[in-house]
């Protein structure tokens, strides 16, 4: 584990500790007392990778295998921060379990910290678990029958896959003698033959295409997002499901060394199954109904493109990857966030009675729509870049039949999210819009914050790149 | 040799048992006594902490949590009992599985063992947690906490109603 | 053929048990059960590779590890069935059928 970046795991954890004791009389104590730990984490991470000196040394100080682990540390802070932020203001005044629900919110920052952060199998095994047991509670904060049915199934389909990674582990304890990412690594860029190792492998990255909600093992993914408690659907869409299943594939990709081709059988299997996610997630988003449920189909979608440039595996692709991870939670928690803000104002998430609602909730529906135009890959903003990347990197590889799908299914996307654009914000008033005012600044301050992120990243992005790419090349190859 | 055995056969006769058995509670108890063989089997491979935790946790305090939950939901349960056919296909399914099996999997795990890496095996459990697993204590502590947030979330005090 | 390799043939054989009760019954209760023995076959794999290479200790530390996670996640497996129970008056997991599309 890096000691550097412990820190971000352990401030958190004290704060859920403390929450509850200090909450016990003053309900909205919670809500500040979360709020203020992660912006003080935000704005710590902020200052070590953006102060002024920094910048001008061209990012000099930072060492590179530290780059990767802090993105992810501050696109989890992100968008914990928005979430909370939203909840003080989306949380009704006498809910009972107010000050548990930051409790937990903040134990899965710690863990999805200790996630990014380890280098070991079984530590990745132990803070997943936490995140996961942290997942249930949180979609059932608000009793409702939807929220219990979909963490009943995230439950029953979780925990076997942890019990496949279990197994991979013991078979790598067998073949390796110990569980460090290093020996992985080293262990596949020598010339013995990998033979039990990629199998031990293969049954882990099983577990995490589970966990991630991958096509064929995707029926947990829509249910338990539609069914959460709202705010709760865009923390776990935007950055759990991402941390506990995506980036361990990510990581995987890397440590095996799916470019030089010695695990080849299981890197393309990988990008079948990518593949696979981004046609069924696309083709199952454009007849949806409920605009929670398309946009879970939707998050099934972007996963594929993550999970395909993974299994490429090259430093293009992984470069692709991490980044479009990062796009993935700004622009998922843009639009789970607006998904709640409509449910407050009109009552209703189904698009049938929506329509119109540019007209009464302006806000809403223009950050909605740069967050729409982000995920369908839109010139300049920021998805577009890593989609960019992610077919670059396929067509380098001569891979030009996966690079023409990707390319396909983004122009679906754009599709799909034309079709909600139209049933929801544009068009006719209907007469649920009719009776639907703008929410509160509260409110739209994070959708707000986050666009900007959206925005000024894509602008942004040429400057940084070379950098990135040289960062990328260092630690794969 | 046979003590061994016969210890990894009876696990697998009280798995049946308890996944096949019509009442809950017999069920419950049933998984108790496959953690009692497991435990065993630990103590047989000479890991005796291992075996004393899997003992007093699983065995103990688990089967104590899967009771309460079972009285709670027995009555209406016993109203609507569910199919029994998936479980009587059960010890079919799992000759099939045992038959096919047998023909495929000793032979690749006896080639997975011809992979094995030893280590020195030297320290004790205390040192090794302490020293090599130092994240995972961390991740126990987050563990534990999140358990109790987990169950404060769910049954929260509801006084002010 | 080895010892090992009988000892795992019939920990796949547990774990094959464990996945059909997930499988096939519809009861939470039981499908907590299943999952218990799924996850017992998985300490065992965890253990038997330990005494295979003989790196015992580290085994047994990791399994510690394993059974406090197993505590909590089993609690908070029948804190939700109770929270089901309460809201839905059975525990049938099919019978929960509201989210469809």
């Amino acid at each position: 584990m890096d000691k550097g970046l412990l820190a971000y795991l352990l401030i958190p954890l004290l704060s859920a500790v403390i929450i509850p004791f200090a909450a016990r009389n003053r309900p909205r104590l919670a809500d500040i007392l979360a709020n203020v730990t992660l912006l003080a984490g935000l704005v710590n991470i902020a200052w070590m990778v953006l102060r002024p000196s920094v910048v001008a040394d061209g990012f000099a100080d930072i060492p590179g295998d530290m780059l990767f682990p802090l993105l992810l540390v501050g696109a989890i802070y992100l968008v914990a921060l928005c979430v909370t932020f939203f909840s003080a203001w989306f949380m009704e005044e006498g809910q009972p379990n107010r000050a548990a629900y930051y409790s937990l919110i903040l134990a899965s920052v710690s863990a999805m910290t200790g996630v990014v952060t380890t280098t070991d199998f079984f530590t990745l095994y132990v803070f997943i678990e936490v995140l996961a047991v942290t997942s249930f509670a949180l979609i059932t904060t608000d009793d409702s029958r939807g929220g219990i049915e979909g963490a009943l199934k995230y439950f029953f389909l979780t925990f076997p896959a942890s019990a496949l990674i279990i197994a991979g582990i013991s078979i790598l304890l067998i073949v390796l003698g110990d569980l460090q990412f290093e020996t992985l690594r080293i262990f596949m860029a020598s010339d013995v033959p990998p033979g039990p190792a990629v199998f031990a492998a293969a049954l882990i990255m099983l577990g995490f295409l589970i966990k991630a909600g991958v096509v064929p093992f995707h029926a947990w993914t829509p249910d338990a997002y539609q069914g959460a408690y709202a705010p709760v659907s865009a923390h776990l869409a935007g950055i759990v499901t991402k941390i506990s299943g995506v980036y361990a594939i990510v990581k995987l990709g890397t440590l095996l060394r799916f470019f030089d081709g010695r695990a080849s059988a299981l890197s393309e299997m990988v990008m079948f199954l990518g593949l696979l996610s981004i046609a069924v997630g696309a083709l199952a988003a454009l007849r949806q109904k409920d605009f929670k449920r398309m946009l879970a189909f939707s998050s099934i979608s972007q996963v594929g493109y993550i999970v395909l440039a993974a299994g490429l595996g090259t430093p293009l692709a992984v470069i692709g990857a991490v980044f479009h991870l990062f796009n993935h939670a700004t622009f998922k928690t843009v639009l789970f966030l607006n998904s709640a803000s409509v449910e407050k104002s009109a009552g209703t998430t189904d698009m049938e009675k929506l329509g119109g609602l540019e007209h009464s909730m302006p806000w809403t529906s223009w950050t909605s729509v740069i967050a729409l135009l982000s995920t369908a890959g839109v010139p300049p903003l920021s998805g577009f870049w890593s989609k960019l990347l992610i077919i670059l990197a396929l067509w380098e590889a001569g891979l030009r039949g996966y690079a023409g799908l990707a390319l396909l299914f983004s122009i679906v996307t754009l599709a799909y999210f034309m079709v909600m654009q139209r049933k929801i914000f544009f068009g006719r008033k209907s007469q649920a819009a009719e009776s639907a005012p703008e929410v509160s600044a509260p409110l739209l301050a994070p959708a707000v914050l986050m666009s900007a992120v959206i925005v000024a990243l894509g602008l942004l992005f040429p400057y940084f790149y070379t950098y990135v790419k040289m960062v990328a090349e260092r630690i794969i190859l | 040799m046979t003590y061994h055995n016969l210890l990894f056969t009876l696990a697998v006769l009280f798995a049946l048992w308890a996944v096949m058995a019509k009442k809950l509670l017999t069920s419950a108890i049933m998984l108790a006594l496959v953690s009692v063989t497991v435990s065993l089997i630990f103590f047989n491979l000479g890991a005796p902490w291992a075996g004393v935790f899997e003992l007093s946790v699983c065995a103990g305090l688990i089967t104590v949590l899967f009771i309460g939950a079972v009285s709670l939901i027995r009555s209406t349960e016993e109203k609507h009992p569910e199919s029994r056919a998936p479980f009587y296909a059960l010890p079919l399914a799992a000759a099939i599985f045992a038959i096919a099996g047998w023909f495929y999997l000793p032979a690749f795990f006896d080639e997975l063992a011809s992979w094995r890496r030893l280590a020195d095996g030297s320290g004790t459990i205390g040192t090794a947690l302490w020293d090599l697993r130092r994240p995972d204590l961390l991740g126990q502590v987050l563990m534990l906490a999140a358990g109790v947030f987990v169950i404060k979330s769910v049954f929260p005090r509801r006084t002010e109603k | 053929m080895s010892i090992f390799a009988m000892d795992w043939y019939l920990i796949a054989l547990l774990m094959f048990i464990g996945f059909y009760c997930m499988l096939a019954s519809r009861s939470i209760v039981r499908q907590l059960i299943g999952l218990e023995i799924v996850s017992k076959a998985a300490m065992l794999t965890v253990i038997s590779a330990g005494a295979l290479t003989a790196n015992l200790v580290m085994a047994q530390a990791l399994l510690i590890t394993m059974i406090v996670i197993e505590v909590v996640v089993v609690a908070a497996g029948l804190a939700l069935l109770v929270k089901a129970f309460r809201v839905n008056g059975n525990a049938d997991i099919w019978k929960l059928d509201g989210l469809k599309g």
